[in-house]
């Protein structure tokens, strides 16, 4: 069943503002996909109604790795859970990446945005795969050496110049896309960074799978209150749910602002 | 014990009824239980044309609360016709149709339409806040809403409930005038308007700037009303607003609902309506009630 009970093993600083939740899965928990996201209980008293949706950063040997950064009262409250104590999730929940027939990916990450991707780079390791990561200062980086032992190469950039190259992760990807060195992108982060591997993987005819933010309610697709726009017959535009249609697109679709 | 309880001639298994737009056509909870064990079903709000709805963000939280403006996103009524009421009704749910219009010709079309199908209950939504036109606009005033349920009436064969909005001045005077217009039943309430401001940006969180507000903040304000349209009409009143335990029911039960309705505790807890079915049976076993209708008014005031 999707509603889990899983113990806290442990609660630990990932980087400076995000934290890494380790969780035991009991018996029977489904199989999951990277790309794919728990929606956690906040723990504590019950005045916070809604789920926060979050990234799997991790499956392995029924444990599940989440990084979190606290954002408001909510994610805070997920990150002071305790070893021994248990998170009410439901698990696992949208549609995640597709690696289909791609042999050498792309995974564009910024900021908590690589959390999915990290997951992707574990489980797709039998392709070529190739990331560059996006954080605004040194003491933001995280996933990077769990990335290069899957064997891929990373690029780090920064807001800031303090680690790798000082600069956005379009760079970087604009150079692999033209040289034909890729033949899918995976991306996950703020909508900006989004939009503009959205206009490069279409201007060089590259699928792109790009994975979306929204506020969400059940998580289940059944409220319609995490709607995302994305383009529909005939010129016009729908909606489609972000937490049971995606939170994972292919980027011809996503319709930004 | 018995659990059924009789609304508008319609027999329900029980008297928890998931509530419109939070529960959508009842697929993805019956992954979770057999949606058909509820007393029924008031599924998303429906329109005679397909709706888009408003742009994100369509919720979010307040302090025991939840804001939302989804605004009446669905497929349209010939779409559920065609693919969600047969499965519903295979189901054995006891389906309420919930439907809105931006018009009078819109609502008594919907109920001409609907009262052909096999539907059990019509639930007439005239107390959205989240669409421009039509809605809630409807239900605010009583003399709109004895004209529009009158009107509704006459094109409806089915069992006709109408959904009132907290929105008014006098709950009291609107339940009357929607029994006066010939409604079978009421349900209430439908959400508080309300709005959140995030301060750093100096936007409103929800693109639709103001949402309806429900959950467990509204609790205490819905069941005053309900008590007051229950002493107000002689119709059956359905009662919802922050319902999330078998007590909380119990309670809605005991002012005079025949009834009642769970919403937004589905979106934290797929499981919420058999739970609650399950804590109404148990708060009947404490008190040594046989029969859950006898906690129907039973409210002492003594
Ligand atoms: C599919 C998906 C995957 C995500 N994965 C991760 C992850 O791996 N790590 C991580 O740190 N964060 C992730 N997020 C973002 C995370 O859900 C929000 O930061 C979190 O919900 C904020 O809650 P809060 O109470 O701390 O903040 P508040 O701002 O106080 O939250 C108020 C309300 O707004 C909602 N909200 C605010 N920001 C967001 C947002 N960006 N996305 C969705 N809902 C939001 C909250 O859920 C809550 O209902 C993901 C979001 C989505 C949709
Ligand atoms: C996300 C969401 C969508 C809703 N959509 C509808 C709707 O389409 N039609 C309607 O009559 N009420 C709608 N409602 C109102 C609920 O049916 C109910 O009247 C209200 O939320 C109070 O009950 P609750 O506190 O148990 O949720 C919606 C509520 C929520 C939270
Ligand atoms: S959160 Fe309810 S439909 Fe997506």
């Amino acid at each position: 069943m999707k509603r889990l009970t899983a113990k806290v093993l442990s609660c630990a600083p990932l980087n400076a503002e995000m934290g890494l939740l380790t969780l035991a899965l009991p018996a029977g928990a489904e199989a999951a996909v990277p790309g794919q996201f728990a929606h956690i209980a906040v723990p504590g008293d019950r005045a916070h109604l809604l789920r926060r949706p979050i990234s799997l950063y991790s499956v392995h040997d029924g444990i599940l790795e989440l990084g979190i950064a606290a954002k408001g009262e909510g994610t805070r409250r997920i990150l002071q859970a305790k070893p021994g104590e248990e998170i009410d999730l439901l698990y696992p929940l949208g549609r995640g990446f597709d690696k289909g027939a791609m042999r050498r990916i792309a995974f564009v990450g910024g900021g908590i945005g690589v959390a999915p991707l990290r997951f992707a780079m574990e489980r797709f390791a039998d392709a070529q795969c190739r990331a560059v990561f996006g954080f605004r200062s040194r003491d933001l980086l995280y996933a990077v050496e769990e990335c290069e032992k899957t064997g891929a190469s990373v690029t780090v950039c920064t807001d800031d110049g303090s680690a790798g190259f000082h600069g956005l992760v379009t760079g970087p990807l604009e150079e692999m896309l033209r040289r034909g060195e890729v033949d899918g992108v995976m991306a996950c982060g703020p909508t900006p960074m989004l939009r503009a591997v959205q206009a490069l993987a279409l201007r060089c005819g590259v699928p792109a799978q790009l994975s979306l933010e929204e506020h969400m309610g059940c998580g289940l697709g059944a409220c319609l209150t995490c709607n995302c726009k994305v383009k529909a017959k005939d010129g016009e535009f729908g909606y489609k749910r972000v937490c049971a249609d995606g939170p994972v697109f292919p980027a011809e679709e996503v319709v930004f602002g | 014990m018995n659990m059924g309880v009789n609304l508008c001639g319609v027999e329900l298994k029980n008297p928890v009824i998931a509530a419109s737009g939070t529960f959508g056509f009842g697929r993805e909870y019956d992954e979770f239980y057999d949606v058909g064990s509820l007393g029924g079903i008031s599924v998303k709000g429906l329109t005679r044309l397909p709706r888009l709805g408003n742009p994100p963000h369509r919720i979010t939280e307040t302090p025991s609360g939840v804001l939302n403006s989804v605004g009446l996103q669905n497929p349209g009524v010939e779409a559920f016709i065609e693919k969600d009421l047969p499965w519903l009704l295979e189901k054995g749910a006891v389906v309420v149709a919930n439907a809105a219009g931006s018009t009078e010709d819109d609502y008594c079309y919907m109920a001409e339409r609907l009262s052909k199908t096999g539907i059990h209950i019509l639930e007439m939504n005239i107390s959205c806040p989240n669409v421009k036109e039509g809605g809630v606009a409807f239900g605010t005033r009583p003399e709109s809403v004895y004209h529009i349920t009158k009107a509704v009436r006459a094109h409806c064969a089915k069992p006709l409930m109408v959904k009132l909005s907290p929105n008014v001045a006098d709950i009291a005077e609107v339940a009357r005038a929607a029994q006066e217009g010939g409604a079978d039943a009421i349900s209430l309430i439908n959400t508080l308007t309300g709005m959140a401001v995030d301060v750093r940006t100096r936007r409103p969180v929800l693109a639709n700037v103001v949402g309806g507000l429900s959950g467990p903040a509204v609790r205490p304000v819905a069941l005053r009303m309900c008590y007051q349209a229950a002493e107000a009409v002689s119709i059956p009143v359905v009662g919802m607003g922050g319902i999330e335990t078998g007590e909380d029911a119990a309670a809605f039960l005991l002012v005079g609902c025949t009834a009642v309705q769970v919403g937004t505790a589905n979106l934290h807890n797929p499981y919420a309506c058999p739970e609650v079915v399950r804590g109404l049976e148990a708060v009947c076993a404490q008190q040594g009630v046989q029969d859950v209708r006898e906690l129907i008014g039973a409210l002492r005031l003594d």
